[in-house]
């Protein structure tokens, strides 16, 4: 007996279908998007700083003193690859759709991404330094000092 | 040459619950071709520095942590 969704009853691409979406916050840079999108390249560079002084005599903070910024990411060893021995896939799809009922999200962070929709390439990073900077606290003087 | 076949059925899904999609992740209900996500954070314990309060480095200085005089 034959398969009639396959291969006669094929869809190119799929379709999400969400009944509900409830999202509480974005943070910046953050993306929502409803549909679908060719490419996505975020970024984030971030310095979280704690420090126990006020900000006008905190100075300035800059990016280029740490290197975390400026390093190379990690390259991939795949020699097969490399080769042109990769993994070739192939994708069939049977049911045109993606169905969820309800989608409930609190909070996205930084150049995250949230997508319902189709999407072809996603690139992203982020590098976030944290420092926290405090006085040394002060002795506590004995009681007959 | 691998040849890796998937078939996609019927994906029908209730109820998603996240509490938090963090920096540089991603959330998607769909289909995608390649996703690449690195993420760096740099928190050693010698960014702890507790003593005098010293201006943080200036660009240039190549440093990797915090100001020189840490304890």
């Amino acid at each position: 007996m034959q398969n009639k969704l396959y291969p006669d009853d094929t869809h190119p691409i799929r379709t999400a279908r969400i009944g509900a979406v409830c999202l509480i916050d974005v943070s910046s840079s953050g993306t929502v998007q409803f549909g679908d999108r060719g490419e996505t390249n975020a970024k984030l560079r971030a310095i979280a700083l704690q420090r126990q002084e006020d900000h006008t005599t905190a100075g300035d903070v800059f990016y280029e003193s740490y290197r975390i910024f400026d390093r190379d990411l990690p390259e991939l060893v795949d020699p097969e690859y490399a080769d042109g021995q990769g993994v070739h896939i192939e994708r069939v799809n049977a049911d045109p759709f993606i169905t969820v009922g309800y989608i409930h999200v609190t909070a996205t962070g930084a150049a995250s991404s949230l997508l319902c929709g189709n999407c072809m390439r996603v690139n992203s990073e982020s590098r976030i330094m944290h420092i926290r900077q405090y006085p040394r606290p002060r002795p506590i003087p004995g009681a007959f000092c | 040459m691998i040849q890796f076949k998937v078939v996609n059925h019927a994906l029908t899904v209730g109820q998603i619950e996240i509490l938090g999609v963090s920096s540089a992740s991603m959330f998607q209900i769909g289909d995608t071709d390649y996703v690449t996500l690195n993420s760096m954070f740099d928190t050693p314990p010698e960014s702890v520095i507790v003593g005098p309060m010293a201006p943080l480095p200036l660009p240039g200085g190549g440093q990797e942590e915090g100001p020189a005089n840490a304890e």
